[in-house]
Formats: structure tokens, C-alpha cells, sequence
């Protein structure tokens, strides 16, 4: 039978039967819908996932002052600062150690001539962006000398930039953090979000002689809140980790099995197994979608096998004119390819309007792929076929004479 | 003299049944020239429409042979015999058999569609056809649309449609009344008398097998007789009475 009578046979008996139809599709439509969506879904949950472990930085621990738990009572680490910049200096002399970084943030109110703007001020030193990953869009770090003489200069991130400056330039001019003026040599790359769902950007960088000695001094002292860690590949991170932890317990004076009063993360592992949740979420919902598609696949077999019934004599009537067995079995096989085809396109619809909610929901940039779409596509016609075959071949395997007699 | 149409040689139908054997048709022999217009007649359960199948080539002799056209039907494969029903012959049925969804010409042109003819040529030929019934203006009527004379017109069209040569009408006239019953015998007729067609007509009436030249009889499963029509002694017979 040639393909265009197919096509216009099968189109008319899903047209004289649209409700039907259309029931028939909705199996098949759900299940596209929810396979298409959740791939976009859980491809921009990765995506995000992993922009966020590169904003991290590379083979990077940190350690945070403040105990873990206290008398079986976890506490909020870094809430009380253990640790000392002369703590960061041993670190920096064990083996495998790239980088060091001590870092101590702390909020402020910055002005900007008539601009003022409340954000997080970090005490550092030039190795931080290092260890971060995090290159300048503009400008330069802050040196060794200014560490030294504890220059009034400051790195500002994009948002910062943004809120002072507007789209002025931000590298030279001045800005006053508790009432004190400081020069911005330095602008930072955009970085984005990071896990907590926190911008990133909104930070100022001074070197952390200054902070300590003049701006926030008073409170802390030669305290610092964390202590970031670059080791020198991925393979010496537990190992480093390790050693950081045996310096710190010796240099706090902590007894073996004594709670330590600093604690040590190793962020990329951190990452790495939010990314595979991610992963497994998404294969896990993608998996429940495919039940679906099984099911959709089973209404239509269910449909194709009540209408070989109501259309027995029909097919009597074709064999008796001559339709072979072959013809018969096509003409039932594209109905039920078509049905199922039919119920992917609209689902692959469904599923696009779905992923554009999500994105909207919760700010993913989640995008329904072609790859995916053709995905569908393919698993419908293989549905399609599958659960198709069966009454198909029933119907080509009826004896024309009984066919025709049926009632 | 050209080889008849049909030939059947000790044809025997056997069916295997829960119950035990049914013998439906015993030693059957016939032949039918090109051309002829044979009426069958039978009680119910004589064998009439099992020998009709077998000639349609829905079904297969158990025993003996049945060539048609001098091909021998009983080695044919099911593909085979469903060419020959496509390119030899025509079916005409009590209930006409028409699809519902498909209108006049669209069911007129369906041995078409599986002869591989395109639907402009397949168009063409079935207005003609529905022409030559006197259906050129129900072309685009849905079978519910029309009488059931005019059902069993588009019917007939359909079973000529591929240039069938042998027409097999299953009491063709079963459905429709008597004048109805008579326009269509005259369509037959008249097919018989232009296009030499053969056709093989089975009936419970004895007038409608009046209409045939030949008269064949089947008795449980055999022929019992098989006679010339004397149409001048039935026609006198019907104005008798």
C-alpha cells in the first residue's frame, strides 16, 4: 500500500474518532511532556550545579574557625573566630600547600559619593583570587607591599561596581568603608551565584593588615574567620586536609579525641556530590517519566485492539478486495505510530510551556534540546510501533470469510 | 475454444470442527465458460457459500483442484490469492459491505488502493463506473446517505472497478424489493451481455435465478443438478401465477 493512502486512512479514522483520539494521545502526551521537561530540567540544575563548583576555585579546602560541636550541641562554625593569621603561616609551610588565604568578611556600609551600598567587606591577601579562580576584569590585585603597610585599597566585585558606580568606571576612584577612604585599584570578573544562592559579586577585597589594623580591628584582633587552602592538585586534597587538621589540633593544644575548635571542608568534594544528587534527581524523575510513556503506550495498544474488533468486517471487506495480509498490518501500524506521534508533538509543547514555569520559578536557564526533542520523537514512534504490532498483526491475521460474516 | 474460467476437478472442502469433521463440499466438478451467468441455487447449509469462497479464493479446496483461469488456486500462497481477488474478481454481498466513512467513489476505488493506482486515475475510473450505474450524482454520498439499491449499485461498481472478470454475488437481491431486486438483475444483465462478464450468483429465489442462463443446484455440499434456465417456460410461469 503506498504511504500517502496510508497516511489519508489512518488520518480519517482518528478524525471520526477525534475524542477518542485525543484520550488516546493524553497518555502519550503526559509522558513526553514530563520526560522533555524533566531532561531541561535537570540539565539546567547540572548546569548551575557546575557554574557554581568552577566559581569555587580549584583544589581548595577551607577551614573555619569555630567548633563543630559543643557538648553534642552543633554550633555555627565561624561564629566564634579560633583561628590566627599566624595559623595561615604555618599552613602555608606544610607540603602540597599551593596557596594560602586567610579571609575574614565582614559587613559594611560603603559610599560612593552620593551612593552608598551595604555589603560584605573581606580581609585577605593577594592569593585569594588565586585559589578562587577568580581573575579581575580591570585594574590589579592588591601587592605584598600593601599588605605591608596596610594600604587603604580595596577590590570591588561587579555588583558592588554596579550599585556606587553605575556603568562608571570604578578603577581609581574612591570609596569610603567606615568613614575612611579607600582607592579601588582592581575590579572582579563576574562570578554569579554560589550554592546558598548568594551574589557572589557582592564583596569588597582589602588587604587583611588593613581590615585587622584599621577597620575592624577593635573587635578581632589577629583573628580570622576562614582560612582557604589551594593544595596542589586534586589527588593531594585529602592528604593536605589531613595535615591541616593535624597542624591546627597541635597548634590549639586539642587532645586526641577532643572536639577541635576549627573544622576543615573540602568544598569541591561538597560540589561534586551536589552534582551528583542532581544527576541522580533528574535520572530518577526521568525514570518515573518513562513509566508513563509505558503506560501510554499500553492506552494505545488497549485502543488499537478495541478498534480491530469494531473494524473486523472492515478488514474483511480490504482482504476481499485484495488487501494482503501486509496492507492490512500496515494500515493499523500507522494509526497507531501516527496516534502516538501525534501525542509526543503536543507533549514536547507541553513540556517546553512546562520547563519556561520552572525557569521562571526558580531562575534556571533550563532549555528543552533538540537532542531531547528528537529523543522523544524517537521513543514515540518506537512506543508507537511496539504496542501497535500486536493488534496490528491481529487484524492482518483474521480469515477474510469470518471477517466478513462478523456481526 | 478458449480453457474455461473456472474449472474445479473432485473439489472437496473439509472443516475441522470441535464436534468433528464438517464436509462442506463433496467432489465438486464444474466448469464455467467465459462469459456464462450461472445462478446457484440450495437449501441452507447445501455448500452454496462455502463453493462461492473457494471460487473468491477467500478459501482453499481441501481435496481435489480449482483453477481459475487454468492457475491452480490450491498452492497459492495468501498473497497470491489476494492478487487474483484484486485483479480477477468482484464480490458483490447481501449486505453490500460498503465502508461507512469512505463516500461513493472512495469506496469504489478501494481494489484500487491495493493495486497500486494513483488517486486521479483511481478517481477518474470510479466516476465512470458510478456513471455507468447511474450514480454520477451521488459521487461524494456516504453509504448511510443512500438507498440500498443504490448501496448495492456502488457495490457492483466497486467489484468492476479493476476490470474483474468474474463477478460472484452473494443474493445480491436479499435486501432490496422486488423492483429494486429487478434493476439491479437488468445492471447484471446487462454487464453480462457488454462486457461477456461471467457471474456467479447465488439465490434463494426462483425467479431471481431466472434472470441466468444456467442453473447449477447444490444438495449437501454436492451439485445435484445443473441445468439450462428455460426463461420462456419461467416467464410464463411468473404471469401465471
Amino acid at each position: 500500500m503506498i504511504y500517502s493512502e496510508l497516511l489519508r486512512e489512518s488520518g480519517r479514522s482518528m478524525r471520526t474518532n477525534r475524542m477518542r483520539t485525543a484520550l488516546t494521545m493524553l497518555g502519550m502526551m503526559i509522558g513526553v511532556a514530563a520526560v522533555v521537561a524533566m531532561l531541561a530540567v535537570g540539565n539546567g540544575a547540572r548546569a548551575s550545579v557546575n557554574a557554581v563548583i568552577a566559581s569555587l576555585g580549584s583544589n581548595m579546602l577551607m577551614v573555619i574557625s569555630g567548633a563543630q560541636t559543643s557538648g553534642g550541641l552543633r554550633v555555627a562554625s565561624g561564629a566564634t573566630p579560633t583561628l590566627h593569621l599566624t595559623d595561615a603561616d604555618a599552613i602555608r609551610s606544610l607540603p602540597g600547600v599551593a596557596a594560602v588565604a586567610p579571609a575574614s568578611p565582614q559587613a559594611a556600609q560603603i559610599v560612593a559619593g552620593a551612593n552608598n551600598w551595604s555589603t560584605s567587606v573581606l580581609g585577605t591577601t593577594p592569593d585569594y583570587l588565586q585559589i578562587r579562580d577568580w581573575p579581575l576584569a580591570r585594574g590589579s590585585n592588591f601587592s605584598l607591599s600593601d599588605m605591608r603597610s596596610a594600604a587603604r585599597v580595596a577590590v570591588i566585585g561587579q555588583t558592588v561596581a554596579q550599585n556606587l558606580f553605575g556603568g562608571a568606571e570604578p578603577v581609581g576612584q574612591t570609596i569610603r568603608i567606615a568613614r575612611s577612604p579607600y582607592q579601588v585599584i582592581g575590579l572582579l570578573a563576574p562570578k554569579g551565584q554560589s550554592f546558598g544562592g548568594q551574589d557572589q559579586d557582592d564583596t569588597v577585597l582589602v588587604p587583611i593588615s588593613t581590615a585587622q589594623r584599621k577597620l575592624f580591628g577593635a573587635q578581632f584582633g589577629d583573628t580570622v574567620r576562614v582560612i582557604m587552602v589551594q593544595a596542589q592538585g586534586s589527588e593531594l586534597l585529602a592528604p593536605v586536609q589531613d595535615e591541616v587538621a593535624a597542624l591546627l589540633r597541635q597548634r590549639h593544644h586539642i587532645a586526641a579525641g577532643q572536639d577541635p575548635d576549627f573544622s576543615v571542608r573540602n568544598l569541591t568534594e561538597f560540589a561534586n556530590a551536589a552534582a551528583s544528587t542532581t544527576r541522580t534527581m533528574s535520572l530518577l524523575l526521568g525514570l518515573i517519566a518513562s513509566i508513563s510513556l509505558v503506560v501510554g503506550g499500553i492506552g494505545i495498544m488497549n485502543i488499537m485492539l478495541v478498534s480491530v474488533t469494531e473494524r473486523t468486517r472492515e478488514v474483511g471487506l480490504r482482504m476481499a478486495v485484495g488487501a494482503r495480509p501486509a496492507d492490512i498490518l500496515e494500515q493499523f501500524l500507522m494509526e497507531a505510530v501516527l496516534v502516538s506521534l501525534a501525542g509526543c508533538l503536543a507533549g514536547i509543547l507541553i513540556g517546553i510551556a512546562c520547563v519556561q514555569v520552572v525557569n521562571r520559578l526558580f531562575a534556571l536557564h533550563s532549555l528543552v534540546t533538540a537532542g531531547s526533542m528528537l529523543l522523544a520523537v524517537l521513543v514515540s514512534l518506537a512506543v508507537g510501533t511496539f504496542f501497535g504490532f500486536y493488534p496490528a498483526r491481529k487484524a492482518a491475521r483474521l480469515e477474510p470469510i469470518e471477517a466478513l460474516r462478523y456481526q | 475454444m478458449a480453457a474455461p474460467l473456472i474449472r474445479t476437478l473432485h473439489m472437496g472442502k473439509r472443516y475441522a470442527l470441535p464436534a468433528g469433521d464438517l464436509q462442506a463440499l463433496v467432489d465438486v466438478n464444474i466448469e464455467v465458460r467465459e462469459g456464462e451467468f450461472i445462478a446457484i441455487m440450495g437449501p441452507s447449509g447445501s455448500g452454496k457459500s462455502t463453493f462461492m469462497n473457494v471460487l473468491g479464493c477467500l478459501d482453499v479446496p481441501s481435496e481435489g483442484e480449482y483453477f481459475l483461469q487454468g492457475q491452480a488456486v490450491a498452492a497459492m500462497s495468501v498473497n497470491q490469492r489476494a492478487h487474483l481477488r484484486n485483479t480477477l474478481i468482484g464480490f458483490v454481498f447481501q449486505s453490500y459491505n460498503l465502508l461507512p466513512r469512505l463516500d461513493a467513489v472512495e469506496n469504489v476505488g478501494l481494489p484500487l488502493v491495493y493495486a497500486g493506482v494513483g488517486v486521479r486515475e483511481r478517481n477518474r475510473r470510479c466516476r465512470e463506473l458510478l456513471a455507468q450505474v447511474g450514480l454520477e450524482r451521488y459521487t461524494t454520498f456516504l453509504p448511510p446517505q443512500l438507498s440500498g439499491g443504490q448501496q448495492q449499485r456502488v457495490a457492483i461498481a466497486r467489484s468492476l472497478v479493476n476490470d474483474a472478470m468474474l463477478l460472484l454475488a452473494d443474493e445480491p437481491t436479499g435486501n432490496l424489493d422486488s423492483r429494486t431486486s429487478e434493476e439491479i438483475l437488468a445492471i447484471f444483465e446487462r454487464l453480462n451481455r457488454e462486457r461477456r462478464l461471467t457471474i456467479v450468483m447465488v439465490t434463494h429465489e426462483a425467479d431471481v435465478a431466472q434472470h441466468a442462463q444456467r442453473l447449477v443446484r447444490f444438495h449437501d455440499g454436492r451439485i445435484v443438478s445443473d441445468t439450462p434456465v428455460a426463461r420462456a417456460a419461467a416467464q410464463r410461469q411468473a404471469v401465471a401465477s
